[in-house]
């Protein structure tokens, strides 16, 4: 449950790899097919020789074309995007669980409330803590649509029935709701650890 | 819109494929900085690197010629397979092992190492074995359970598979998986 945009990572990653399957596509024809060669040698021709006059005409003082310049640039706006979009994974962390802006006329004070999400992220892992069948526990909070939502990830010992350490968080969720005042989307992820699989399994309940 | 919680689930269950996307950022990253350095070095007028990119594209333009066949259809064979791997990764629906629990209040996911240690726990004590003679496999849609007896102690399949079953209706998994047991002819001795 993060902020990363999955539908353009899923976008960007078809088209790159279309373009990659043309292009080796195409070279193995060229080493296969001498007629996808010739075809290609009689095409491709015209173009490098006329880019060899164009950097030839558009010569600078110092030796090189500004073509070059232009190329350049437009590689560094390529670079740029994809350091822009590897930035883009894993985004949206959320400090701020609930805010609410009381006015003198509301409730006779003007100021503002606004909980942390370290209220409920240290409550929830404080009170699951105290289970004896859960290895670790651990609980961030996303941004997630315009709403903070909180994300409990457990990984209990093995041989845990996942339902009832669900409906434990499910419970604990619903009696923080009532002392926040506020209901927050809650993600509970049950995982099984490198942790959980060499420790021994809990023999008495 | 939709509910968040669905939301959620939707999202938790499968792949949000930032690795592959990071993987692919870097390798055109890394392409398109090795233009860089050698456009740049042409317009300072410095020698080139590797390749003068005129050098370069006049060599793609008579392309068969130049290389040895062999080695070009191997390039070509390779690039499209990082191709392939990267548009498999943008197309296919990239399904996580998990399983969502039904609750009332929150999002439940529950990874299906986490059910197939809770199943084996289950069907553990229906046949009354030891840990080791249980192996049980979760996959999105089939529990296969695989009892090794006790030499010499028969074990009844369908009492394990009623307790395996019973345990799945309590976690109540979405997509509900079906269940196969399977009892080895070979039994083990001092367990």
């Amino acid at each position: 449950m993060n902020g990363t945009n999955r539908s353009a990572n899923r976008i960007l990653l078809s088209l790159f790899g279309l373009i990659f399957m043309g292009v080796g596509g195409f070279l193995v024809a060229l080493a296969a097919v001498p007629a996808v060669g010739s075809w290609w040698q009689g095409w491709a021709k015209p173009f490098s020789d006329d880019l060899v006059q164009l950097a030839a005409r558009t010569q600078l003082g110092s030796g090189g074309s500004w073509i070059w310049i232009v190329v350049a640039a437009v590689l560094l706006a390529l670079v740029i995007c994809m350091v822009g979009w590897i930035s883009n994974q894993g985004k949206g962390r959320a400090s701020t669980l609930a805010s609410y802006a009381g006015s003198a006329d509301d409730d006779g004070a003007s100021g503002a409330v606004s909980i942390s999400c370290a209220v409920a992220e240290q409550a929830l892992k404080n009170a699951l803590m105290e289970r004896p069948d859960l290895l670790s526990v651990s609980v961030t909070s996303f941004d997630f649509r315009g709403q903070t939502g909180i994300r409990v990830r457990v990984f209990p010992r093995q041989g845990v029935a996942p339902h009832a350490v669900a409906r434990h968080i499910s419970g604990l969720v619903e009696s923080l709701d009532q002392l926040l005042g506020v209901q927050t989307p809650v993600l509970v992820s049950i995982g099984s650890g490198a942790r959980a699989r060499f420790t021994k399994a809990e023999r008495v309940r | 819109m939709k509910d968040p919680t669905e939301l959620i689930l939707r999202r938790e269950t499968h792949s949000s494929r930032a690795r592959p996307a990071i993987v692919a950022a870097i390798v055109i990253s890394l392409l398109a900085i090795y233009g860089l350095l050698e456009s740049m070095l042409r317009v300072l007028g410095q020698p080139p690197w590797l390749i003068d990119p005129l050098t370069a594209a006049q060599r793609i333009a008579d392309l068969p010629n130049g290389i040895s066949a062999m080695l070009l259809g191997v390039i070509g064979a390779a690039i499209f397979l990082v191709g392939l791997i990267f548009f498999c990764n943008g197309v296919l629906p990239g399904r996580r092992a998990r399983h969502v629990v039904p609750d009332p209040r929150v999002a439940a996911v529950v990874d299906d190492g986490v059910v197939a240690s809770a199943l084996a726990r289950r069907a553990r004590t229906a046949a009354g074995v030891t840990r080791e003679q249980v192996v049980v496999v979760v996959s999105a849609r089939a529990v296969q359970v695989n009892v090794r007896p006790t030499s010499g102690i028969s074990l009844d399949e369908t009492r394990i598979q009623g307790a395996v079953e019973d345990e799945i209706a309590r976690m109540g998994l979405d997509p509900s998986p079906t269940v196969t047991v399977q009892l080895s002819t070979m039994g083990v001795i001092g367990v």
